[in-house]
């Protein structure tokens, strides 16, 4: 029933990985919806509901986006039992943080080895809190500044428009000011 | 403030590589120098890549938000669910280890069947009686014939026998018991006694149903035996009951040993016993006793694609065809002495006394 909805929408593993690779995002559409209802099985049927499955099916998308991104992707087993693994491996530490129990785990599918890109995960997890803490701290326009200004690559131009300053150099101030406090939240955190 | 805003700018086109030549290698020069620029360059750099990593997941996450709004999540859950019923949750749960159990059950029944149709004894049964005519006798028949010659009232045996089986005294006063299959659409029938003398004997009776028959020595020089060692066994004998025969496999007689190793026979015969005994064609009609000296049956056949697999017909219905035969027709009733004089002797012993009651059957057709 699941499998068969699986094989028919699933791309195979080796357009996933040229896919991601050339940041196709119809590429991570088929992948992200090829492999979720395995997970929103998973996680049902070990104590979560679709919310959880969600976040947890998300952070072991991205765990798979890095290390795919990250240049060394060999892959040993099948995308499918890669993306299982994670997500379990990340689902048990999330039960075993709320003290649930863990040991009676029902599975769906074959389970690898993933600990070795968990940890490097986890490591950038807290990176990404951290700048996420640090931005909500800075408030408001700070924050829309430096995220125009670096995510959105708006020019100084742009912005002195958008913001209404009288000229750049007052945006660039502006600018400045921000990122050293953003600067500041960041590293002291 | 202007300084520390255009340094910050510089520093960002430099991480950037928007720089020129000059101007980098300016950089490099004042960055080497003064420590307080460097630490500047080190700390923008790891913010700035933090940041480009933030950017990254924050544009995937909005990626993925957008493929997760395409999914029917409630329709999926509502399927995905525990399902109330214990069963076909354990169904979905072990799927894998339900569908290896289940193979493994079906390679053991299909498995089994094999067996049991592989066991259903396809090997034919062999009769043990022995085509002389295929077996090169010379020498050993040839002193038989001169020896015949001596006794004026032996008959001319101008060409030795063609078939030969195995048979032993039923009475002191010249009755054998043997395979009907040895003897069945005999011209003549000779028996020859442990000595290598030949007699003329006739058939007297036959049983078709277990292959049993009867023959009575006709020939004026035989004298009567003395009274015979061995006793019919009425009861069954159990399994892992060692046993041995002898029989006229050769024209000397040879001693087997083995053990009973089925109470039922071919294709699951109960009439007989299925002896693990080596046996030869002329072992047919031979005697199979115990340890004690008892007959408990009659050497048979034996099947032809598994060794060891001999059958014997059991004393039990030796008796019924004894039994059956009209008192009148064998002049005398048949029977066994009541002691059983080979009780507790040594097996060579056994052997030495029964040899001169076992006979070798030869038949002319």
């Amino acid at each position: 029933m699941v499998s068969n909805k699986l094989s028919s929408s699933v791309p195979t593993d080796r357009e996933v990985v040229l896919g991601i690779l050339n940041d196709s995002e119809d590429a991570l559409n088929k992948l992200y919806t090829g492999y979720f209802p395995m997970i929103l099985q998973f996680i049902l049927n070990n104590n979560g509901d679709e919310d959880d499955a969600k976040d947890v099916y998300q952070e072991g998308i991205i765990v798979l986006y890095n290390k795919i991104k990250g240049g060394n992707f060999e892959l040993s087993s099948k995308l499918k039992t890669y993306i299982y693994s994670v997500c379990r491996r990340i689902w048990l530490k999330k039960l075993s943080q709320q003290s649930k129990k863990t040991s009676n785990i029902s599975d769906f599918e074959d389970v690898m080895a993933v600990e070795v890109d968990l940890e490097h995960h986890e490591e950038k997890d807290k990176q990404f809190d951290k700048m996420q803490d640090a931005l909500l701290h800075l408030g408001e326009p700070c924050k829309t500044i430096i995220q125009d200004f670096y995510i959105n690559n708006l020019s100084m131009q742009d912005i002195c428009e958008k913001f209404g300053y009288t000229n750049t150099d007052n945006a660039k101030t502006q600018k400045y000011k921000c990122l050293q406090r953003l600067k500041k939240l960041f590293f002291q955190v | 403030m202007r300084n520390e805003i255009e340094l910050e700018g510089i520093i960002e086109d430099y991480l950037n590589g928007k720089l020129s030549e000059a101007e980098r290698t300016a950089f490099e020069q004042l960055r080497k120098s003064d420590p307080i620029v460097d630490h500047k360059v080190v700390a923008h750099k790891v913010f700035l890549e933090s940041f480009g990593e933030y950017a990254q997941v924050l544009d995937l996450k909005a990626k993925m938000d957008r493929a997760h709004a395409q999914i029917d999540v409630e329709t999926l859950t509502e399927e995905l669910r525990p399902h109330p019923s214990f069963i076909i949750n354990m169904w979905r749960k072990n799927k894998a280890a339900i569908a290896v159990a289940a193979s493994f059950i079906l390679l053991t029944v299909v498995t089994v069947y094999s067996i049991q149709q592989n066991t259903k004894q396809i090997g034919s049964v062999e009769l043990m009686s022995r085509e002389m005519a295929k077996i090169k006798i010379d020498q050993s028949s040839l002193i038989r014939i001169i020896k015949a010659k001596t006794t004026p009232n032996a008959p001319k045996n101008t060409k030795p026998a063609n078939f030969g089986g195995t048979g032993f005294a039923l009475t002191a006063n010249g009755y054998l018991l043997t395979n009907l299959h040895v003897v069945d659409g005999a011209d003549s029938v000779y028996v020859q006694d442990n000595k290598g003398d030949s007699y003329k004997a006739k058939v007297v009776r036959t049983d078709s149903q277990y292959d049993l028959a009867i023959l009575k020595i006709i020939d004026k020089s035989f004298s009567p035996l003395s009274t015979l060692p061995y006793r019919l066994k009425q009861s069954g004998i159990g399994m892992g009951e060692i046993v041995y025969t002898l029989g006229f496999p050769k024209d000397d007689a040879v001693f087997g040993e083995g053990y009973v190793s089925s109470r039922s026979g071919y294709n699951g015969d109960t009439t007989q016993y299925q002896v693990s005994i080596p046996v030869n064609p002329g072992n047919s009609g031979g005697p199979l006793l115990d340890h004690q000296g008892n007959i408990i049956g009659v050497i048979s056949a034996k099947e032809k694609q598994v060794d060891g697999a001999t059958f014997a017909i059991k004393s039990k219905y030796i008796q019924e065809a004894l039994n059956s035969i009209p008192n009148d027709s064998l002049g005398k009733k048949v029977a066994f002495n009541k002691r059983n004089s080979l009780q507790g002797l040594s097996r060579n012993k056994q052997v030495e006394k029964i040899q001169d009651y076992v006979f070798m059957i030869k038949v002319y057709k």
